[in-house]
C-alpha cells in the first residue's frame, strides 16, 4: 500500500514534462558535473574565465560562431591563439582526451544553455556526427 | 536565582569580547637566548621575476608578502588558486605594504619570458606582484624547509609535480604568520583579515 503514493508521484512527476525534456535535463545535469571536473578551474564555475589567462564563456561571441570547433577543442585542446569578445587569448588549452562523444554532448549541453546562451539540447548523435570532422 | 546567572553570564560574554584579540601565530622552530628569542624565518634566496630583475629577501624589506608556488601548465589547483591569488591582489590594491611572490616549481619551462606573458595576462604588475624563477633545487628546499610546504617533480601525477595549493602569510621580519588553503574561497577570506591583523601589529 504504502507504493501507491510513489506511484502517483511518479505520475504527476513524468506527466508534466515530456520525454525531450527529461533527457535535456539529464544531459544538462551530467553536463554540470563534468563542466566542474574538467573546465571550471580555468573559466570558473561562474563562465567568466580569468583575465587574459582563460576566456570567459558566459559571453562569447567565439562560442556563438564556432559551435562545431569549441566541441573539437574540449578534447583536443587549441593551441593557436583566441579571440573572445575583441581580446586575444594566447594560453594554450590543453584537451581534456578522456572525454567521450556522450560527455562533450552533456558538457555542450550545460554551457550553451547556461549564463547567455539558449541553444537547446545537444545530442550526442550530432556530437559523434562533429567530432569526425575535427582537425587534428 | 537563575536570572541572575544569565546576567552574569551575558555579562561575562559581552566582557570577554573586549578582550584584545589573540596575536597571529609565529609558524616553525625557535630558540630561547636569555631574554631573547629567535624565531624561524625565510631563508636567504635569490631568484629573478618576470622582469628579469633579481628578487631576494631584501625585496619585501618591512613589507608583508603572501608567497605559493605553482606552475604556468598546470591545469588542476592552480588556475583556482591563481584566482584567489588575484582576489588578494585586487584587495590590496591601494595597500603598498603588501606583495605576492609566486614561486614556479617548473623553472625548466617557466621561463622569465613565459612568466612576463602569464603575468601581463592575468594584467597583474610586477611592482607588487613577482611570480619568480630560479634554481631548480633552490625553488624546492626553500618550498620545504623555509615555507614548510612541498613541491617536487612527480612523473605519477597528471602535470608532472606535485605541489601544495597553500598561501603562507610572511611578516615584516620574514616570519610565517599563517598558512592557507589557496584554492578556498573561505580560506583567503581568512588570509585577507590577517592581513589587516598583521598591518595593526606594527613592530
Amino acid at each position: 500500500m504504502r507504493i501507491l503514493p510513489v506511484v502517483v508521484a511518479v505520475l504527476v512527476f513524468t506527466s508534466c514534462r515530456s520525454k525531450s525534456d527529461v533527457k535535456m535535463e539529464q544531459y544538462y545535469n551530467q553536463g554540470e558535473i563534468l563542466y566542474t571536473r574538467y573546465c571550471s578551474n580555468c573559466h570558473q564555475k561562474d563562465g567568466k574565465g580569468l583575465g587574459l589567462l582563460y576566456p570567459p564563456l558566459d559571453k562569447s561571441d567565439f562560442m556563438d560562431q564556432n559551435f562545431e570547433e569549441v566541441l573539437c577543442i574540449m578534447r583536443n585542446g587549441k593551441s593557436t591563439p583566441t579571440i573572445v569578445n575583441g581580446k586575444t587569448y594566447e594560453q594554450p588549452m590543453k584537451g581534456v582526451t578522456a572525454l567521450t562523444d556522450l560527455d562533450i554532448a552533456e558538457i555542450a549541453t550545460y554551457i550553451y544553455n547556461t549564463w547567455d546562451h539558449k541553444r537547446g539540447m545537444i545530442n550526442v548523435n550530432e556530437v559523434t556526427n562533429k567530432m569526425t570532422k575535427c582537425e587534428e | 536565582m537563575r536570572s541572575l546567572l544569565i546576567v552574569i553570564a551575558v555579562v561575562g560574554l559581552l566582557s570577554a569580547c573586549k578582550q584584545k584579540e589573540t596575536p597571529l601565530p609565529i609558524f616553525g622552530e625557535r630558540e630561547f637566548n636569555g631574554q631573547d628569542t629567535t624565531y624561524h624565518t625565510i631563508a636567504h634566496f635569490s631568484f629573478v621575476d618576470q622582469d628579469s630583475a633579481a628578487v631576494t629577501n631584501n625585496t619585501f624589506k618591512d613589507k608583508i608578502y603572501v608567497a605559493d608556488f605553482f606552475f604556468t601548465t598546470c591545469r588542476t589547483i592552480c588556475p583556482i588558486m591563481k584566482t584567489q591569488m588575484k582576489r588578494v591582489y585586487d584587495a590590496t590594491a591601494n595597500d603598498p605594504n603588501v606583495l605576492i611572490l609566486s614561486h614556479t616549481i617548473d623553472p625548466e619551462y617557466d621561463t622569465v619570458g613565459l612568466l612576463h606573458n602569464y603575468a601581463n595576462m592575468l594584467q597583474v604588475s610586477s611592482d607588487r606582484w613577482h611570480f619568480v624563477t630560479g634554481v631548480k633545487d633552490s625553488i624546492y628546499k626553500i618550498a620545504q624547509t623555509s615555507y614548510f610546504v612541498t613541491a617536487r617533480e612527480e612523473q605519477a601525477e597528471p602535470d608532472g609535480f606535485i605541489h601544495s595549493g597553500a598561501f603562507l602569510l610572511v611578516d615584516k621580519h620574514q616570519r610565517i604568520r599563517g598558512k592557507y588553503d589557496g584554492t578556498r574561497e573561505a580560506d583567503v577570506d581568512r588570509l585577507l583579515k590577517d592581513i589587516a591583523k598583521l598591518e595593526e601589529e606594527g613592530e
